[in-house]
């Protein structure tokens, strides 16, 4: 990651950085993957996902496979780009902290 | 910004490395793909064995085409289950020669093996050989993939 530091605040509490740092390793995720992998309900999820899906920083999409309708979210490139500037920002933060 | 000590950005740091490690412990190959590859081995060992070379010929250009379409899909180890596609700058490019080199590495320990049992006088050599090849598909292939996910996951730390 290379990208310029930049403190997000959107992403920065725990439920949404670990939602944003699982898409950001992956091209998509099942809702239900990211909804057993963080023990979070549907309804909590699905808040948390319209919050950064509101910031421009992922979509989501419905295709239907074997006739059963799924929910697959991905980090759109502006969720990417603030990502990457989030986590260098964490690391400017050790590295001033600790020379 | 100024608010976040080093400690809550490392704690933030570790919680990002966490959820990428679950995503990389992703990286694997469906498991009907090592079945489907064992049993297509020993009926290409059985189909030599009857001695019919276009039947062998046969089998095996059927088996080449069908595994190629199969490898084509499977064969980046981003698309274990319907539930997440791993990115392919996490997985790297690397898995498909792996898995291809050890195929061919396999291939060459069957003939081998098939040549040794018949010099040994066996009958059936070549079903013997490939239930060799079959056993080592199923017991190897899982392990070869946990090996692979673990440098992975090393290079990414």
């Amino acid at each position: 990651m290379t990208a310029a530091p930049r403190f997000d605040e959107l992403i920065h509490p725990s439920t949404r950085l670990s939602i944003v740092a699982l898409l950001a390793s992956a091209d998509w995720i099942d809702f239900a993957f990211v909804r057993d992998r963080l023990g979070l309900s549907d309804s909590a999820l699905s808040k948390q996902f319209a919050t950064l899906e509101g910031a421009g920083y992922l979509s989501i999409e419905r295709p239907v496979e074997d006739r059963r309708r799924r929910v697959r979210v991905r980090l759109t490139p502006a969720g990417r780009t603030a990502f990457e500037g989030h986590v260098a920002a964490l690391r400017a933060v050790i590295d001033v902290e600790t020379p | 910004m100024d608010d976040i000590s080093a400690e809550d950005a490392r704690q933030a740091l570790r919680a990002v490395d966490e959820e990428r490690r679950h995503v990389i412990a992703e990286i694997d190959l469906p498991r009907w793909y090592w079945w489907g590859l064992a049993a297509a081995w020993v009926l290409l060992g059985m189909a030599a064995d009857l001695g019919n070379v276009w039947l062998t010929s046969g089998s095996t250009l059927v088996f080449g085409a069908a595994h190629a379409a199969v490898a084509q899909h499977v064969f980046s180890g981003r698309h274990k289950s319907s539930r997440l596609s791993v990115r392919a700058s996490v997985a790297g490019r690397h898995i498909p020669a792996i898995l291809f080199g050890c195929l061919l590495l396999l291939t060459l320990a069957t003939i081998a093996v098939g040549f040794a049992v018949d010099a040994d006088g066996a009958e059936h050599a070549s079903t013997i050989a490939a239930g060799f090849a079959a056993t080592a598909i199923l017991c190897g292939g899982p392990t070869l993939m946990a090996a692979i996910r673990r440098r992975v996951a090393r290079n990414a730390a």
